[in-house]
């Protein structure tokens, strides 16, 4: 709510915009009126007066006639309607998509991690090509925004990956003859590659503003216009979070507070804009107790950062993946493969899922 | 900040100057990205590395990069004839686009003792990538090896492997930077270790392949798999003698000839399947043999 749009006296207006408040955030003012007294030179009883007007007109209004005091608060019974319909983005792997859930989930940040040749980076592009799959086919519909901090993005890899993900989809349905001809011109690998924001980033300054940078980025490029299905990003992925930190940081604690203001952004980020953000990750040792024993990277602190940890590892000859941290889902294993078309259900005989 | 759309990506690939060697890996070592190649000691790492500095001058028709080359070497002495040898060759074998000049003018070679001189190098070779000092520009930097440059001064603690750690990703952080900014291929070559505990972390599997061996033996890749996350593709060159049975009733059947197999393996790449093929050493060069 813009302050000049508040109910208050002008003097009054003057002076919460002299002192630097331009939108009356609710949260932010309520907190202690005293120190707002003396910033902007106002009584107390003022300061109150200013607040409960401003609580009054900020005060979101719903269609049942209730009403939030706190701009953004809801009851938990609302948030289990909402989480119907949060979509996911399937990894074409029904396996991997099982212990996910359904598929990477929207409006969460997930972490994956794993050793190099794993499979990180065709995951981030399997995932960059299936947000696009349209809705009637049971995709997203959406955009992509791919952050290349190591240079492992191959267009070639994308293309391949694009075209296998269009045969599949066009495979699965059944169509009259014009009907699929129609669908076969609109899908084409280079219109999936081109939805495909390709940022490259090499430096961990420029990591950090460009995700300061995406909010602006992203609510540009929502209305699309002239397209029939306007298209807006419905996931970021993040490959990986971690190049840029691992040299040369001497201070330590700087870091933890770097990473975790981006980890912050991106939440918000995932949030608002109801996207999924997908973060890949590298293994370190770390020395424990004596011996080195291998995880991720980027310390103990970032661990708490994401919503989702998935972490990818070797089992015998097969790539599994294992669910290490959820709100939601139960820790569960299964195995994947990387093929030519990119990810899909491992060739074992027997598929299973190993519960924990 | 502007996004690319990735159809206006470079792709552009440096051949190897063999065509089956270059089928499996697609067509050649790519730009914009660091590759890795690693072996035991005489598999070919360098063979392979002097082949590269000179089909990197090749034109673009003919898979190459048109370019100049960057041959950062820690290992003395610098393998010159070698070079000379090679170089005579691929002149003989290309005589219509090589007619006047030679192609070691085209190859510029600085030697560095440590990771730290080489990180001040790179530092310094900006102005070399912009201006080059021949007619054709630098696309092609290798760096023989980089394992040499580590193997002596850290100790095995883990304050030591930290710094060691951070060197990594600071020459690896340089060289992707640079070779984005320039378009170029890096090549960095490797050695091995001999593997003593495999249920330890240095047994554990680093891409397709479940173990490496070569002569016979289980090797991994040195410098450990903070260095693994610093490059984007990792090849790996083996080596093995096969014992040959000769046929009963042949003029010399006297047991068994010993052949010599050389291997060139995908460990990881981002765009490539698990392939490989044979390859063999010769005169003019190294060249992969098989289907």
């Amino acid at each position: 709510m813009e302050v000049s749009r508040l109910p208050l006296a002008p003097s009054q207006k003057a002076k919460l915009i002299s002192a630097g408040y331009t939108i009356m955030s609710f949260h932010l003012f309520c907190l202690n009126s005293s120190y707002h007294c003396t910033d902007l030179n106002i009584s107390d009883t003022e300061a109150l007066e200013i607040l409960k007007l401003a609580s009054q007109s900020c005060r979101v209004d719903r269609l049942d006639g209730s009403h939030a005091i706190v701009n953004g608060a809801q009851t938990a019974w609302d948030m289990l309607h909402e989480e119907e319909f949060i979509t996911r983005i399937t990894t074409s792997s029904a396996d991997l998509d099982n212990i996910l859930g359904g598929g990477i989930c929207c409006k969460e940040v997930t972490e994956i991690g794993g050793v190099p040749g794993i499979g990180k980076t065709q995951l981030g592009i399997q995932l960059a090509v299936n947000v696009q799959i349209p809705a009637d086919r049971g995709g997203l519909e959406g955009k992509a925004i791919y952050i290349d901090t190591e240079g492992s993005f191959m267009v070639e890899r994308a293309s391949q990956i694009a075209e296998a993900c269009i045969e599949d989809v066009l495979k699965n349905y059944v169509f009259q003859r014009k009907e699929y001809q129609a669908c076969q011109d609109e899908m084409q690998p280079k219109t999936f590659l081109a939805n495909i924001f390709y940022f490259r980033i090499c430096s961990y300054t420029e990591q950090i503003a460009l995700i300061n940078y995406l909010d602006t980025f992203i609510a540009q490029h929502k209305d699309v216009g002239i397209a029939v299905h306007a298209m807006f990003v419905k996931v970021v992925i993040l490959d990986s979070v971690t190049f840029h930190f691992r040299q040369d940081f001497d201070d330590l604690a700087l870091r933890t507070r770097v990473l975790s203001g981006m980890a912050l952004k991106l939440m918000k980020l995932a949030k608002k804009f109801s996207l999924a953000v997908v973060l890949l990750n590298q293994v370190t040792t770390k020395f424990v107790e004596g011996s080195f024993q291998l995880t991720l990277a980027l310390g103990d602190s970032w661990s708490h950062s994401c919503t989702n940890r998935v972490i990818l590892y070797w089992n015998g000859n097969e790539r599994y993946a294992y669910i290490d941290k959820s709100p939601s889902l139960r820790s569960a294993s299964t195995p994947y493969s990387v093929t030519v078309k990119g990810i899909r259900d491992a060739a074992s005989h027997c598929k299973r899922i190993r519960m924990m | 900040m502007q996004p690319q759309n990735p159809l206006n990506l470079p792709t552009q690939k440096c051949t190897l100057g063999c065509p089956i060697l270059d089928r499996v890996l697609a067509g050649g070592i790519p730009c914009n990205s660091i590759t890795e190649l690693v072996s035991e000691s005489a598999c070919g790492k360098t063979q392979l590395s002097l082949q590269l500095l000179l089909s990197a001058q090749l034109p673009l028709s003919h898979g190459g990069l048109f370019s100049s080359s960057l041959y950062i070497h820690s290992e003395f002495p610098f393998p010159s004839r070698r070079l000379q040898q090679l170089s005579l060759s691929f002149r003989a074998s290309h005589s219509y686009l090589f007619p006047s000049h030679d192609p070691c003018d085209r190859i510029f070679v600085r030697g560095v003792q440590s990771a730290e001189e080489l990180l001040t190098l790179l530092g310094k070779i900006d102005t070399l990538l912009v201006k080059s000092p021949s007619e054709l520009p630098i696309k092609l930097i290798v760096i023989d090896s980089v394992a040499a440059l580590f193997r002596s001064e850290f100790e095995n603690t883990p304050g030591d492997l930290k710094r060691r750690s951070s060197l990594f990703f600071k020459i690896s952080s340089k060289l992707k930077s640079q070779a984005k900014r320039f378009g170029l291929a890096v090549m960095v070559t490797n050695q091995v270790v001999d593997l003593v505990d495999s249920d330890g972390l240095n047994g554990m599997r680093v891409g397709n392949l479940s173990c490496l061996y070569s002569s016979g033996r289980r090797v991994v890749p040195a410098l450990g798999i903070s260095w693994a996350n610093c490059v984007n593709s990792r090849l790996f060159l083996s080596r093995d003698y096969e014992i040959v049975r000769e046929e009963m009733g042949s003029e010399d059947a006297k047991g068994g000839d010993i052949l010599m197999r050389r291997r060139l393996q995908v460990v990881f790449a981002p765009h490539l399947p698990q392939s490989s093929c044979e390859f063999v050493i010769l005169r003019e060069g190294v060249f992969g043999v098989g289907v």
